[in-house]
C-alpha cells in the first residue's frame, strides 16, 4: 500500500502566501525554486492549493486583511505541517513594525517553526529553511504515528516541541497554582 | 435565458505573486465585469514617514514599498529631497543612479515575462528566463551588496564606489543577458502555440489609453508616447542612449515586445555608462533641513512613479505622498478585462505586470 | 510646478475647461492636513511629452465638506478619490470607504487629528 510518510518526505508541496509584504522575499522565493538555486530538486513543488501542502511559506508582517486568509489557509492544510516565516518583517515586523494596519509578525497567529531572517531573505537561506523544515516535518509525522496519550512523555524528542506536549503544558501550570 | 456567474480570483492563487482579489462576473466564458480588491497589503508607510522617521531614513523605508522597483521609490524621494534641500550631486553618482536604475528595469521585465509565460501554460520558457535573470541579480549583488532591497541611494550620492573589475564582470553579464534576450525576442514573435495565447488577447486601444490615464509599459504598448525618462531633466537620460519603445497593437503580445525592447534598450545605456563613467566623487554631503513641497516623477519598471514631499524646516516631514503605477493603471485593468475569455485572465493580469504592494503601500 | 488656487464649488468647471485628454494626464488626488479640522485638496496634472510641465489645482475645505467627483470626465480619477475618502475621512460624491482600511483599523490615519 501507499507509504505515505516515505512520500511526503521526499516530495513536500510548498504553499505560499504573502500576507503584506513588499516582494522582496516573494521574488527571492521564486528565485530560489528556479534553475539557478533549484529548490525543486529536493522535490519541493509550489502550489496553489492549501489542501495538499505540507509547507506553509509566508512573507510579510500580516496585514489586518489578510489575516483572516492566513488563519483559514493554515487550518486548510492537513497535519503534519510546518510554517516557515520567510524574511525579517514576516519574524518581526522589520521596518513595518508599529505601523497602524500591521501585526508585527505571523507568530501571533499561527504557530511558526522556522524563522529566516533578512531583508530580502537570500535564497542561500531559504533553500536552508526549507531544508530545515524538511526535518521537523519527518519529527511531526513520527509523532503523529504514535498512540495518543493523555498524558505527558518524560522525554521530549530532539528538542522540538509538539503542540500535544505545550497543550498538556499550560494544563500543568493550572494545577500547580 | 440569461445567466452569469461571479468567479472569484484570489486572494491567493497559483497564478499570484501578491494578495489581490478580482471578482468576474461570467456570461459563459466572456467577462462582462470585474470588481477589484487591492487593500490587502496596505500598511501604512505613508503615514510611518510623517510620524516615525526622520527624513533623511525615510530613503530606505520607502524602498520597502516594493521589493521590485525598490531602486526607483528610494531616488524618486530622494530625488524629491534634493530639490528641497537645493544642492547638486556629482555626475558619477548620477551615473551610477541611471546604472541601477537600468537594471532594475531589466530584471523586472525578465520576471515579467517569464511570469506571463508561465501563466499562459509555458513553464519550460519561465524556468529559462527565470535562470537567466539570475547573471543580472548577480551583478547586482556585486554592485550594490544585496539581491533585492538594495539600499544604494543616499541624499547626496550613492553608497558603494564601483571598482574596475565589478564594471568589467557587469559588461560581461550583460553581454550575455543580451544573446539571451534575443533569443526570447524570436521566440515571443515566432512561437506559433504562444501567439495563440498572446496575440489580439487583451487589448487597450490608444483612445482608451488616452482617456483611462494608462501610463507605462500598458500604454506605450498601444502607442500612447508616454515615458518619464524623457520628460526629466534631473537625470541625464538623452546623454546615454535612452530611446522609447512603442509598439501599436496593444495587446498581451505589444506588451511582451515593448518589454523586450526596453530590455535592451537599458542594457544599451548600461553599457554606454560604463564605458564613459566620469571620474569623481560618490556623494556630496548636502546640509540644512527640508523646506517648501516638492513633486518628483520617474519612470519605474511598470510606469510613472510620483512622489510629492512637504517639508516644514524640520527633521520630520509634513507629508510624504506617493502615487505608484499600479495604482494608477487600476481602472485601465477593469478596462480591458472586460468582454475577454476569463481563461485568459492570469496571462492578462500577468502581463499588466501589477504591484500589489505598490499600490497598496 | 504651477499651482492654481480654486474654490470649491468651482473646481469641476475648472478642470473640465482645462483637461484635454490628449494632452494632460491626472498624476492623482493629494491631501494635505493642515490643521485640526482642515484640509488641503489638490488635483496634479501632467503633461504629455513635455519637461516636467505639472498643474496642480489645489483648494483648502474643512473636513466637514463633500469634495466633487471628476470621475465623469477623469474615469482613473476613482481610485484616488477612493484613497483620499479612506485616508482623510472626507466625503468624496460616489466614492465609497473600504479600498484599504478595515472596521478595526485607524480611521483617518492622515489627517492631523488621529482617531
Ligand atoms: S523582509 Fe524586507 S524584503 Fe522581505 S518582504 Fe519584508 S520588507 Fe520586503
Amino acid at each position: 500500500m501507499f507509504d505515505l510518510k516515505k512520500y511526503r518526505k521526499k516530495s513536500p508541496w510548498i504553499l505560499h502566501y504573502n500576507a503584506g509584504s513588499c516582494n522582496g522575499c516573494d521574488i527571492e522565493i521564486l528565485a530560489s525554486l528556479s534553475p539557478k538555486y533549484d529548490l525543486e530538486r529536493f522535490g519541493v513543488i509550489n502550489t496553489g492549493n492549501p489542501k495538499q501542502s505540507d509547507i506553509f511559506l509566508v512573507t510579510g508582517p500580516v496585514t489586518y486583511r489578510s489575516r483572516e486568509r492566513l488563519v483559514e489557509l493554515y487550518t486548510q492544510m492537513p497535519e503534519p505541517k510546518v510554517v516557515i516565516a520567510v524574511g525579517s518583517c514576516t519574524c518581526t515586523g522589520g521596518v513595518f513594525r508599529d505601523m497602524y494596519n500591521v501585526e508585527d509578525g505571523i507568530d501571533r497567529y499561527i504557530p511558526v517553526d522556522v524563522y529566516i531572517a533578512g531583508c530580502a531573505a537570500s535564497p542561500e537561506l531559504i533553500i536552508d529553511g526549507i531544508v530545515k523544515a524538511l526535518e521537523i516535518l519527518e519529527q511531526k509525522s513520527k509523532e503523529m504515528e504514535k498512540p495518543h496519550k493523555l498524558f505527558r512523555e518524560a522525554t521530549s524528542e530532539g528538542g522540538i516541541v509538539n503542540r500535544r506536549h505545550s497543550a498538556l503544558k499550560v494544563g500543568e501550570i493550572d494545577e500547580e497554582n | 435565458m440569461k445567466k452569469t456567474i461571479n468567479i472569484p480570483l484570489g486572494s491567493q492563487h497559483i497564478s499570484l505573486l501578491e494578495p489581490v482579489r478580482f471578482k468576474f462576473e461570467c456570461e459563459n466564458e466572456k467577462i462582462i465585469s470585474v470588481d477589484s480588491d487591492v487593500g490587502f497589503v496596505h500598511r501604512g508607510i505613508e503615514r510611518a514617514c510623517t510620524t516615525k522617521f526622520k527624513f533623511d531614513a525615510i530613503g530606505y523605508v520607502v524602498a520597502r514599498v516594493c521589493g521590485l522597483c525598490a531602486i526607483t521609490h528610494s531616488l524618486s524621494y530622494t530625488a524629491a529631497i534634493e530639490k528641497l534641500l537645493g544642492g547638486e550631486i556629482t555626475k558619477k553618482a548620477k551615473y551610477l543612479r541611471i546604472l541601477l536604475l537600468e537594471l532594475d528595469r531589466v530584471h523586472s521585465h525578465m520576471l515579467c515575462l517569464s511570469h506571463t509565460c508561465e501563466n499562459a501554460g509555458f513553464e519550460a520558457m519561465f524556468m529559462r528566463i527565470m535562470g537567466d535573470r539570475e547573471l543580472v541579480m548577480e551583478i547586482q549583488e556585486l554592485l550594490t551588496g544585496n539581491r533585492v532591497q538594495f539600499d544604494y541611494i543616499n541624499i547626496g550620492g550613492v553608497n558603494r564606489d564601483i571598482s574596475s573589475e565589478v564594471a568589467q564582470k557587469i559588461v560581461n553579464n550583460l553581454y550575455e543577458v543580451k544573446q539571451r534576450v534575443l533569443g526570447y525576442m524570436d521566440e515571443f514573435t515566432n512561437n506559433w502555440s504562444l501567439s495563440l495565447k498572446f496575440k489580439t488577447i487583451g487589448a487597450l486601444s490608444l483612445d482608451d489609453a488616452y482617456r483611462l490615464n494608462a501610463i507605462g509599459p500598458l500604454a506605450r504598448a498601444s502607442g500612447l508616447n508616454i515615458d518619464v525618462r524623457n520628460e526629466i531633466g534631473y537625470l541625464p537620460f538623452s546623454e546615454v542612449g535612452f530611446v522609447m519603445q512603442t509598439h501599436s497593437e496593444g495587446d498581451i503580445n505589444a506588451r511582451n515586445i515593448v518589454r523586450l525592447n526596453e530590455i535592451l534598450n537599458s542594457i544599451l545605456m548600461c553599457e554606454n555608462i560604463l564605458s564613459g563613467l566620469p571620474e569623481g566623487e560618490i556623494f556630496t554631503k548636502l546640509k540644512g533641513k527640508p523646506n517648501g513641497e516638492a513633486v518628483v516623477r520617474f519612470e519605474a519598471p511598470r510606469g510613472e512613479l510620483m512622489y510629492y514631499v512637504k517639508g516644514n524646516g524640520s527633521a520630520m516631514l509634513d507629508r510624504v505622498r506617493i502615487k505608484t503605477p499600479t495604482f494608477a493603471s487600476i481602472p485601465a485593468f477593469s478596462h480591458i478585462f472586460v468582454g475577454e475569455n476569463y481563461a485568459d485572465a492570469p496571462a492578462i493580469l500577468a502581463s499588466f505586470d501589477p504591484c500589489l504592494s505598490c499600490t497598496a503601500k | 510646478m504651477k499651482k492654481i488656487k480654486v474654490s470649491l464649488e468651482s473646481v469641476r468647471d475648472e478642470i473640465k475647461s482645462f483637461y484635454d485628454y490628449k494632452q494632460w494626464h491626472l498624476l492623482t488626488l493629494n491631501g494635505l492636513a493642515l490643521a485640526e479640522n482642515k484640509m488641503e485638496v489638490q488635483w496634479i496634472f501632467s503633461k504629455y511629452e513635455a519637461m516636467d510641465e505639472i498643474v496642480v489645482y489645489y483648494t483648502e475645505i474643512e473636513n466637514t465638506e463633500t469634495i466633487p467627483s471628476i470621475v465623469d470626465m477623469i474615469p482613473s480619477a476613482i481610485i484616488s478619490q477612493r484613497e483620499i475618502v479612506d485616508m482623510f475621512g472626507v466625503k468624496v460624491d460616489g466614492s465609497e470607504k473600504g479600498l484599504y482600511l478595515d472596521e478595526d483599523s485607524m480611521q483617518r490615519p492622515l489627517s492631523g487629528c488621529s482617531i
